[in-house]
């Protein structure tokens, strides 16, 4: 029986677990000293989810019949590949078109163009069976598990739904059986008790695992996790992040990890990806991205994020920041790059059009005319091998703001 | 004045407000909730004093009580909240003020910029009317002219440029309604401003731009901030001093530095090694086990026991006071048996003891899933 092998699983795995191995192939032999360091290995095989040039527009509302057709540029070419046991982090303010991502994927928009394929084959849905056979791979968690879980229901009830609807269960007493072993898995013990207890009963770390056990309940290989520690307390968004990094290594999960840190994108995903105004500026090995930052906006990101080991360093007191300002309307988007108005280092081409995916080596690529014209017509997983073919990421300007190192 | 991280023991003696043993209850129909148990903390002239704490842990209630802006079913039960005037040598308690000193004491001397700031404009007045509105009220001598320039001058103080008086709040952007409140909060030039969480609702950039702001403004009028916060690492580049709160209690306070460098508190190491962080190796982090505490039900003795790694009979059943933590850091107060010599037998512990008691709690609370 399937849940007896998970809990099997997880058995064999708990004693070396828990240990942020970039590839979980490896964690069996991995050391169990606590300080052990991540290290990163390049994704391989197919992507068990992918997006290739995906867009999402949103009309507004016309007052006048005869005006312009106006839009909201949520998304634009968007490419971005997810892999069996790995996350990929989508990192930008709010604004930036992450969340819109998440939700083309989780099919509750639906991309005004581009392509979803998941293993390898196009999704086309429509609804009733094609979307009912999508969900069962692709699953997702919210941001606020105040309101996502529905206060009149038991956690009996949240978790029976996903388990009856996907034909996972036939009877009461297998029902019972797995909703124990879900709440187990997700680390709410005594189940037994748990699974009675209303969401006004529980704490926001336990409601969000509740929800995780939800999104796990169908079985998934994909999770699209949105903000899913924004709304909890400090000490616990540690906890949860450790669940689903172990969920991760366990059950093999692709999963996409949206927020606004940055540095809990370099904990806690292999790959980080950059997004601002809707376009993707830079990503690659979360290492590459966040130590060594190419494209301006996210050395501007990083320079604004909170760090405790700056104070330690000579020049103590707030850093100076290159850029001010804040997301610009995507109603009327800036032209070309939708950074160039608070750029430090813009140039007129980059009014005029986007650039292409340049590849700095190493799977790190970023879309900056800084570092060449890039390849406009590669997509996520060639893009390594095509991009480098034409441009030479030699001599990158000398970026003013990258943090000290 | 003390100026960046370094806090001297002389600006313990020019202090400017005293919170002394403060105590808030909330009498709710399930219980009485105690919010704030034998709070003391001292905010020096100049000083930025950050308040870090999980939701909760009375934060808030705090900077309420320090306003009296607490209203029913939320009851002072003791304690005293000392301001000492820069002209007068003594201290006026400001929860015994009557209502008309209440009136002139606040914004005047201590402002207070809230929670989710962005909302705490008025939606249908103009920014004009607001900041207005503030100095008719409170210096009914200055004429019409005089407060049109006070407001330009505001906003050009908070880097707004002052032809956007006439804008309505949804005419702003975030970072521009932030910027407004710190100018009304400013309108009349207090000695203490209180910001409750002011930058938790705007973007990592935008946020940046607020605090530089408010560090610069801070050195331009040098008036001394008490900035409520549940994000540490934030505290650690902006505060001069941190309080860090459980459940309605101050455990440690100490300044920047020697909380980075050494933790007292089993709790604030945690909290400490709850961000993940930008540099440095990667690795397992492992969190503080469990969840707060529901303050209707506070546990006996130390109420962070239950969670702490480094927890003994003791700390179930006396309550800890502040105490010195160690000779070399006279500043830095802990609440905390450990520190205790009557009770705790062993050497002081160190970062290095922390790490390995909360890797053993975290390897225990894996092993007990199965």
């Amino acid at each position: 029986m399937r849940q007896a092998r998970h809990a099997g699983e997880s058995d064999n795995a708990h004693m070396n677990t828990d240990y942020l191995n970039a590839d979980a192939m490896t964690q069996a032999a991995s050391s169990t000293k606590p300080s052990d360091e991540m290290a990163y290995t390049p994704p391989t095989g197919q992507p068990v989810l992918e997006t290739i040039h995906l867009r999402k527009y949103f009309p507004l509302r016309q007052f006048k019949i005869t005006g312009p057709r106006s839009v909201v540029h949520a998304v634009e070419d968007a490419n971005l590949a997810l892999y069996p046991g790995r996350a990929l982090a989508l990192v930008g303010e709010s604004g930036s078109g992450k969340s819109t991502i998440a939700r083309m994927l989780a099919r509750l928009y639906e991309p005004t163009s581009g392509s979803i394929n998941f293993a390898g084959q196009p999704v086309r849905l429509g609804s009733g069976a094609g979307l009912h056979a999508y969900r069962r791979q692709v699953q997702m968690i919210f941001q606020d598990p105040f309101s996502s879980l529905n206060p009149i229901h038991s956690v009996r009830y949240h978790l029976s739904r996903p388990l009856r609807l996907y034909g996972h269960v036939h009877s009461r007493r297998e029902e019972t059986q797995q909703i124990l072993a879900l709440l187990d898995r997700v680390s709410l013990s005594p189940a037994e008790q748990f699974i009675q207890k209303y969401p006004h009963q529980l704490s926001g770390g336990q409601r969000q695992r509740i929800a995780i056990a939800q999104a796990l309940a169908v079985r998934p290989k994909v999770v699209l996790a949105d903000e899913p520690v924004s709304m909890l307390d400090v000490s616990i968004r540690l906890d949860v992040l450790n669940l689903l990094l172990r969920l991760k290594e366990e059950e093999q999960l692709a999963l996409l990890f949206i927020t606004h840190d940055i540095a809990s994108a370099r904990y806690f995903a292999e790959d980080t990806m950059v997004m601002y105004a809707g376009q993707t500026m830079e990503g690659g090995p979360s290492d590459e991205v966040i130590l060594a930052p190419k494209h301006p906006y996210t050395q501007l990101l990083i320079s604004a994020a909170p760090d405790p080991d700056r104070i330690e360093s000579e020049n103590a007191g707030m850093p100076e920041l290159s850029a001010r300002g804040e997301i610009p309307s995507l109603i009327n988007p800036p032209s070309g790059c939708r950074f160039h108005p608070r750029c430090p280092h813009a140039m007129p081409i980059c009014r005029e059009r986007f650039p292409g995916r340049t590849a700095l080596g190493g799977g790190h690529w970023t879309h900056c005319f800084l570092y060449g014209e890039g390849n406009t017509s590669d997509s996520a997983h060639d893009a390594v091998a095509t991009a480098s073919a034409h441009t030479s990421p030699s001599s990158p300007p000398a970026p003013t703001i990258l943090p000290n190192q | 004045m003390t100026t960046g991280s370094i806090y001297s023991s002389s600006a313990a003696s020019s202090n400017i407000l005293e919170v002394n043993h403060l105590s808030v209850e909330y009498a709710a129909a399930s219980g009485t909730v105690y919010a704030l148990s034998d709070v003391s903390i001292s905010l020096a002239r100049g000083q930025i004093l950050g308040l870090a704490g999980e939701s909760g842990s009375g934060k808030t209630t705090l900077g309420y009580a320090i306003t009296r802006l607490l209203r029913e079913p939320a009851v002072i039960t003791g304690g005293q909240v000392l301001y000492y005037p820069s002209d007068a040598t003594q201290p006026v308690d400001v929860l015994q003020l009557t209502p008309s000193q209440l009136r002139a004491f606040r914004w005047s001397k201590l402002s207070i910029v809230f929670q989710s700031a962005m909302n705490a404009l008025n939606p249908v007045l103009r920014l004009s009317t607001q900041i207005d509105d503030v100095l008719r009220a409170h210096e009914p001598q200055m004429s019409a002219q005089q407060r049109r320039e006070r407001a330009h001058e505001l906003l050009r103080l908070v880097g707004i440029a002052p032809d956007r008086i006439n804008s309505y709040p949804h005419e702003l952007s975030g970072g521009m309604r932030q910027r407004s409140i710190i100018a009304i909060a400013l309108a009349l030039s207090p000695e203490i401003i209180i910001m409750d969480e002011p930058t938790t609702a705007l973007d990592v950039v935008v946020q940046r731009e607020i605090l530089t702001e408010i560090v610069r403004l801070r050195e331009k009028l040098n008036f001394s901030v008490i900035f409520i916060t549940h994000d540490l690492s934030l505290l650690l580049e902006l505060a001069d001093k941190i309080a860090i709160m459980y459940a309605g209690r101050v455990v440690e306070t100490a300044t920047c530095r020697e909380l980075q460098r050494q933790p007292r508190h089993p709790y604030s190491y945690g909290m400490l090694h709850s961000f993940p962080t930008l540099r440095g190796p990667r690795h397992r982090m492992t969190g503080i086990p469990g969840s707060p505490p529901d303050l209707r039900d506070i546990p006996p003795g130390c109420a962070f026991h239950p969670r702490c790694p480094l927890a003994y009979e003791s700390c179930s059943t006396i309550m800890p006071t502040l105490r010195r933590s160690a000779e070399e850091t006279p500043d830095q107060l802990v609440s905390c048996h450990l520190y205790d010599v009557a009770l705790s037998s062993e050497r002081v512990p160190t970062n290095a003891d922390f790490a390995t008691s909360y890797e053993a709690a975290y390897a225990q609370s894996t092993f007990r899933r199965r």
